[in-house]
């Protein structure tokens, strides 16, 4: 066989191009790289559902937080600001709210907002929202004056009002249009149409794999400057696309390549990884982090004896259990309020429970006192949850060493959700004692919070009660100021700590990885903001 | 061969039936509530007891039965529970990249597994039937991710050449389609090449030791005469069963290869919908699935007709 000169050069040629190819794609990529963002919420989740008042689902509320637009929002200083109202009032009696909307406010269908929508949204959003309850149960009536205009007449004064509309409690009382808002609560809205800065994209739309968003054009901003969620929405990119990298290993090499901009999550161990890298960078987000912490189920032995719940809280050593949630002491710290870390109300009333390393000693004596005798206790463990996997096995550890008899039960977290509202014994597939997590934030807002209930029964898994508590709790929406609220706060944590409502585990700043190019993130609790960012 | 077909038609739609109800009671009694999940963490057992009830999620499992397989007669796969979305769009959005990677990594592992295998045994003990030991050592044992990730990282991160992650449809053109598939396709096909070469090896070995290739050599055939003309049909049958069983057994691979090179194929959807409990997903893949896997099998029983005479339905 014999090669031509001809031959030589096509092979050259073709080889040529072959090994170009990537270069020319990445090339034709980059001029509209510059106005695209692609972001993988690996720590939120893959958004499968898409009414925000529907589920309590922080990536449903991160959708809700691109499309919709919220009455009253908070600002970095977590004061609440108007966002789409404009002006509002109150009564001398403060029992007559007067809610005033905001010009060039539009659905992104291109009909108008008013002030039926967020009639209706109101009264959507009160059906299952506990700040929401509250102001539907005070409420003596709510309805449009005119386009523009609604009122909300109360039967008694809630001097909380304001602070409920901008409240981070999920559900957000996001406004949606007056015919999505009349399905009930239980019916999810899956239209998608919002009035918020971005608009959803529902023809590239792929659930479980990417969700798309536009810059909605037409959005008017406030004219104050971006200040945490209040002030002016400005969208300074033409789309964003949330990419649903499900393992985390091709989410940090992807960010390497620079085919994401930003992962919301990663595994403490690639932080170095991520930090040694020229073009990334870690950043805290989600400012004031995110409080682990475990809930007993006080219906059952041992736990149905507060001495039992008391030995558990000698028996943790935050330290090591921040070591197993975040191992860069950087990323966490240990906090002993039941209202969270520095937030507006955390305080240090009765926390003399508190020993660095734990206090085994003291806990095998409390459950000696509480009668404890050998009974099976069953750790739900999520298996798909690394850090809280891992803490449930070092917390059965913990256990045994004292002589208790802990039993891990492994499952995913779809299993978890569903077996903790088993109410019964562990014989009848019952449960003892399971871990989770919520922003900081949210500690410092007992209305809203179902966790910081103690009404048994009717409350969130575990059903602590205590009616001292909650005729405590029950105050907390007529104070009227801030410092009596601080003391309306100590008074609720010391009895809080006697009953020992749930068991903290320490307080992590998980940051999130991005590519230096992309600038402007606000840094605000529990959301994440998409408005202001820009990649230069 | 009609009646043959005719019959293997309605044991296939028996066996997609009996699947039917075998995935439906299994899911119902498995543990796990959709609607607890849609709720989210912090949802009071209030709200999930409402969104429970407007699911139909309280319904008796002979109403849920019936509802669902009515839908089903009729074409319709149901609605996913957390998107509200038709099954049959969410299946047929994630059809293509996973058909193209099955289809790329078949091809790909035949051509190789089945050249590697015939070389291999035709100079056996030589430096091709040695490295074929060797590699097929390494398919078996090596996981597939692990491949995964050391291939993202010389042609990914190291050399930049090919990109990390994600599926491009072809109509975006066949270059980015191609290249977001090359690694996903090497990777598949590891085990895969392995496994078809080891299985040709030995069927070539056992057909090259017959009497008529000691004829077909001592009339003067050509060695490419010999291996592809007497051997390789002879041999084929096998190597066509372990084709058909590869394509069967490639839906776990793929699920593997999605996740590592996110891939928004079948393989992740069903697995999406399994940790949420999606119901009408899972049973809407399964039903495809095992129709899919009934109709490979059919069609490796008729190519038996096609390489061997002998066989007749």
């Amino acid at each position: 066989m014999t090669i031509s000169r001809r031959d030589l050069m096509k092979t050259g040629l073709a080889a040529g191009t072959a090994i170009s190819m990537p270069s020319v794609m990445r090339a034709q990529a980059a001029s509209t790289a510059s106005r695209m963002v692609r972001m993988v919420m690996s720590g939120s989740g893959d958004l499968r559902v898409f009414d925000p008042i529907f589920t309590t689902a922080t990536i449903t509320a991160n959708h809700g937080l691109a499309i919709y637009d919220t009455l009253f929002a908070l600002d970095s200083k977590l004061r609440p600001q108007p966002q789409m109202v404009e002006k509002w009032s109150v009564s001398d009696d403060k029992k007559a709210y007067t809610f005033e909307l905001r010009n060039g406010l539009g659905w992104h269908d291109g009909t108008p907002v008013t002030a039926a929508d967020c009639v209706a949204s109101i009264r959507r959003w009160g059906q299952v929202s506990p700040g929401g309850k509250l102001i539907m149960a005070r409420a003596k009536d709510i309805s449009k004056k005119d386009d523009k205009t609604f009122t909300l007449e109360l039967k008694e004064p809630l001097g909380l009002l304001i602070d409920i509309l901008a409240s981070l409690s999920y559900p957000l009382p996001f406004v949606m249009r007056e015919k999505d808002a009349s399905r009930p609560p239980t019916e999810q809205v899956t239209a998608n149409i919002g009035s918020g800065p971005f608009k959803f994209n529902e023809a590239l739309a792929k659930p479980g794999a990417s969700i798309t968003y536009d810059r909605n054009e037409k959005y008017v901003p406030r004219s104050e400057p971006p200040d945490g969620f209040a002030g002016g929405k400005n969208v300074n990119i033409d789309r964003v696309i949330w990419e649903n990298i499900a393992n985390q290993q091709t989410a940090f090499a992807a960010l390497r390549a620079g085919e994401v901009d930003f992962v919301e999550s990663l595994p403490a161990d690639l932080y170095s990884a991520v930090e040694s890298d020229p073009n990334l960078a870690l950043q805290v987000v989600y400012k004031m982090g995110w409080v682990n912490f475990l809930r007993m189920n006080c219906l059952q032995k041992p736990f149905d004896n507060v001495k039992a719940r008391q030995a558990m809280l000698h028996l943790i050593d935050q330290e090591a259990f921040l070591r197993i949630a975040s191992p860069d002491p950087k990323y966490g710290n240990t906090v002993t309020s039941m209202f969270g870390d520095d937030t507006l109300y955390s305080n240090g009333e009765n926390t003399g429970w508190y020993k660095k390393g734990g206090d085994p000693e003291k806990a095998k004596q409390l459950f000696k006192e509480g009668g404890y005798s050998g009974e099976k206790l069953v750790i739900l463990q999520p298996t798909n949850l690394p850090a809280y996997s891992n803490a449930s096995q070092f917390l059965a550890g913990a256990l045994r060493k004292i002589g208790i008899n802990a039993e891990l039960a492994p499952s995913d977290w779809g299993d978890i959700v569903t077996r903790r509202t088993n109410k019964g014994p562990v014989e009848d597939g019952g449960w003892s004692i399971f871990l989770t997590g919520v922003p900081n934030v949210a500690l410092g807002d007992p209305i809203g919070a179902p966790w910081l209930t103690a009404n048994g029964d009717k409350g969130f898994f575990g059903w602590p009660k205590n009616d001292e508590y909650e005729a405590l709790r029950a105050k907390w929406a007529d104070v009227e100021t801030l410092a009596e609220r601080q003391a309306l706060a100590r008074k609720m944590q010391r009895v809080w700590w006697d009953f020992v409502g749930t068991v903290l585990l320490g307080k992590v700043d998980s940051p999130s990885a991005r590519r230096k190019a992309l600038t402007g993130l606000i840094e605000m609790p529990s959301l994440l903001a998409m408005w202001n960012m820009q990649k230069v | 061969m009609a009646v043959y077909m005719l019959w293997r038609l309605l044991s296939t739609i028996a066996v997609i039936a009996m699947v039917g109800v075998f995935i439906f009671l299994l899911l119902r009694l498995s543990p796990g509530d959709p609607a607890a999940i849609i709720a989210g963490d912090t949802a009071t057992p209030q709200m999930i007891s409402g969104i429970r009830e407007q699911l139909g999620l309280n319904n008796s499992l002979p109403v849920q039965f019936l509802h669902w397989a009515l839908g089903i007669l009729g074409g319709d796969l149901g609605v996913s529970i957390f998107t509200r979305r038709p099954v049959l769009q969410l299946i047929s959005q994630r059809l293509e990249p996973t058909i193209c990677l099955s289809i790329l990594t078949m091809i790909f592992s035949v051509l190789t597994g089945v050249a590697f295998g015939m070389l291999a045994a035709w100079r056996v003990g030589g430096l091709v039937d040695r490295a074929l030991a060797a590699f097929a050592a390494l398919g078996f044992s090596v996981p597939v991710f692990v491949v995964g990730y050391f291939l993202v990282y010389w042609f990914a991160i190291s050399a930049r050449w090919l990109p990390v992650q994600g599926y491009q449809p072809i109509d975006h053109g066949l270059g980015p389609w191609f290249m977001h598939l090359i690694l996903p396709t090497l990777t598949l096909s590891f085990p895969y090449i392995a496994y078809i070469g080891r299985i040709t090896r030995a069927s070539m070995l056992e057909v090259l030791s017959e009497d008529y290739m000691r004829t077909a050599a001592a009339k003067g055939a050509s060695p490419y005469s010999m291996l592809f003309h007497h051997a390789l049909k002879n041999a084929g049958v096998p190597i066509l069963t372990v084709i058909g069983i590869s394509f069967a057994y490639l839906v776990s691979g793929v699920v593997i290869t999605e996740t590592v090179f996110n891939i928004s194929g079948v393989g992740r959807l069903v697995v999406d919908a399994i940790s949420n409990r999606d119901y009408p997903i899972i049973q809407g893949v399964l039903i495809l699935a095992s129709g899919l896997y009934a109709l490979i099998n059919l069609a490796v029983d008729l190519a038996y007709t096609l390489i061997d005479p002998r066989i007749r339905y």
